[in-house]
């Protein structure tokens, strides 16, 4: 909502984790007083006061308001993709700077329907 | 026995079903990032730069493990196909995709290959936007000695990398050119021994270039690079002179060195001053009718009026990034109607986008290219992590001195703290605001440009000016692509070599 000249946001702390709610406010950081706090155990508050050298006019906020939203939701599956491919991204990496000791064979035999066997020849 | 030959492995195709691995509708995420195009698509960008442009809600829908085979076919299999969803938790190609990734990154495999020689402050211009040169007669102070010469030289040869460029800038070179004839025979000389095969480029404004000069660029094979600002009442606006003749004598110079050296040996760089700015269309069309078939809209640089300016920085950016739009669809209009004419930096960011391929551009690697990729001997045998460092050291801002080649050894010059110190926080990787952004493997890390504009080499994103125009250059071309298949064909022959 917007109150007071001030954007008012409250997320579920169940839904939305730290990590998105604070990746998400960074981006409003050159506009705005950024603020995060808990009313209960579950909800967070956050709240976006406009600059003063922002030039940042009240009729504004509803859009300021309706990109919050939007972002939470976007930052939200963003740490949600990041945590589930943490560890294919590290394997990733770490296989493309290995000198390819790690890597396996392909699965299945080169097969030779021309008779010309590529694993002999390779020999 | 007819049990085993059945049960043979073989890569021929089997049945499309044999190929259906997943189980109980399931499947995996794999890495990737994502951006909103515009109000009715995104775009998804995997580890490697395969793009995807889907409608707005996609990723929604893929992340909450709703996309079904069944009812979006075509989009599942582009997902699968290009490494954002797999229904194996590894999947069976990730030796292919890790290769794909050390592809990326394989500019980091010559270490520094990009050496500038600052082989002369002196220049005979006063630019304005120039906050290096001095309009001198002495060369004692001034030109870099021979034992400079041959101490950089030295040093060169112990890049890692075969392939080098040895480029002399300014001030203005042709003021040092005995110096130029000095460093390039004395290159040519130890390159064999060391294994090295080297460019030679000067950048030059070519007022002062002759034919005995451009007989010895032609024998050696070196490139001239020049500077052209626009028609004359930009660049002569741009680039003072007391007779007020830049232009005509760049002009000129322009066609006698392609008359010696050949068209493709001489190229031109132009620098956007706000006087360019009111001229897009026409800077285009100059290029054009002076037979170049490129143009690099280069942007402002923040050394010197801009610096540490965060809001004036996001106002410049906003009106230069008009000016591309507006010199960009000139650009567009000569490829419809026939003509290759492609522009530089778009090239470079497509080649990211479209091709599996790294680009050594300086400006857009992480890690960042400075030190990795380029260094910068100045006149006076300081050392420096690239060639915007030398120009904050002439603001007396020596934070990118990595050393002086009378008193520093190369391990200490390219492996030292400074140069770690840089380099770490240049990967965009791990940068705040950097590590989920969708254009990550388009864009790059520039540590310089935050510190001179921002005050620290990590740097803000929401008032980064590098940030804000090639997120919107990137953005722009992706738009461009998705919007219409005859500009991604354009695209397409934008960045396949041209011979």
């Amino acid at each position: 909502m917007v109150k007071d000249g001030e954007i008012l946001v409250f997320a579920d702390f169940n839904l939305y984790s730290k990590d998105a709610v604070f990746k998400c406010l960074y981006w409003f950081g050159d506009k705005f007083h950024t603020g995060v706090s808990f009313i209960d155990s579950n909800t967070y508050c956050i709240s976006l006061r406009p600059l003063s050298i922002a030039n940042v006019n009240s009729d504004d906020l509803e859009l300021y308001l309706q990109k919050l939203e939007r972002d939470l939701i976007d930052y939200q599956l963003r740490d949600t993709i990041a945590r589930e491919t943490q560890n294919i991204r590290d394997l990733l990496v770490a296989k493309a700077f290995s000198n390819g000791e790690f890597d396996e064979d392909p699965p299945g035999d080169v097969s030779d329907p021309v008779g010309f066997n590529p694993n002999l020849a390779s020999v | 026995m007819i049990e085993s030959t059945v049960d043979r492995k073989t890569r021929k195709f089997r049945e499309l079903n044999f190929y259906d691995q997943q189980e109980e509708n399931q499947y995996f995420l794999l890495p990737f990032r994502f951006h909103r195009l515009n109000d009715a698509k995104e775009v998804l960008v995997n580890e490697v730069g395969d793009h995807l442009v889907a409608s707005a809600g996609t990723v929604q829908l893929l992340v909450s493990k709703q996309l079904s085979k069944i009812e979006y076919p075509e989009l599942y299999g582009d997902l699968i196909a290009n490494f954002f969803i797999s229904e194996e938790q590894i999947p069976p190609l990730i030796d292919l995709y890790a290769t794909r990734y050390r592809t990326k990154k394989s500019f980091l495999d010559g270490f520094t290959s990009l050496h500038i020689f600052v082989i002369s402050l002196r220049c005979e211009h006063t630019c304005h936007y120039c906050q290096v040169s001095r309009v001198t007669q002495d060369k004692g102070t001034f030109d870099m000695s021979l034992e400079h010469i041959d101490k950089g030289i030295d040093l060169m040869m112990r890049s890692p990398s075969q392939f080098l460029t040895m480029e002399f800038q300014g001030g203005e070179a042709l003021l040092a050119f005995d110096n130029i004839v000095y460093a390039v025979t004395r290159a040519k000389e130890l390159a064999p021994a060391f294994g090295k095969e080297i460019n030679y480029v000067i950048c030059t404004n070519l007022a002062l270039i002759n034919e005995e000069m451009l007989g010895f660029c032609k024998e050696n094979s070196i490139l001239i690079s020049s500077s052209l600002d626009g028609p004359s009442y930009v660049h002569n606006q741009n680039r003072h002179r007391p007779e007020k003749n830049s232009y005509e004598m760049t002009v000129k110079g322009i066609e006698l060195s392609r008359e010696i050296l050949g068209k493709d040996r001489v190229s031109a760089l132009m620098t956007t001053s706000n006087l360019s700015l009111e001229y897009p269309v026409e800077i285009v069309e100059e290029y054009y009718n002076q037979g170049f078939r490129s143009i690099f809209l280069r942007p402002i640089s923040p050394y010197g009026f801009a610096v540490k300016n965060e809001r004036k920085n996001k106002y410049e950016t906003e009106k230069f990034l008009s000016f591309y739009k507006k010199a960009f669809a000139r650009i567009l209009e000569y490829n419809f109607s026939g003509e290759f004419f492609s522009e530089d930096y778009a090239t470079i960011i497509l080649r990211k986008i479209l091709t599996p391929f790294p680009v050594g551009y300086v400006d857009l690697n992480s890690p960042t290219g400075a030190i990795t990729n380029v260094i910068v001997f100045n006149y006076d045998g300081s050392v420096y992590a690239s060639d915007e460092s030398r120009m904050l050291a002439e603001m007396k801002d020596y934070t990118f001195k990595l050393g002086h080649l009378d008193t520093h050894s190369y391990e200490e010059i390219f492996y030292g703290e400074q140069a770690q110190k840089i380099v770490q926080v240049g990967t965009n990787e791990s940068l705040p605001g950097c590590s989920d952004c969708a254009f990550q493997s388009y864009c790059g890390a520039d540590p310089i440009h935050n510190y001179a504009t921002q005050g620290d080499m990590i740097g803000y994103r929401p008032t980064s000016s590098f940030c804000h125009k090639n997120m919107e250059i990137i953005r722009y071309l992706i738009e461009l692509m998705d919007s219409d298949k005859n500009i991604e064909q354009i695209f397409q022959s934008w960045v396949k070599q041209r011979t």
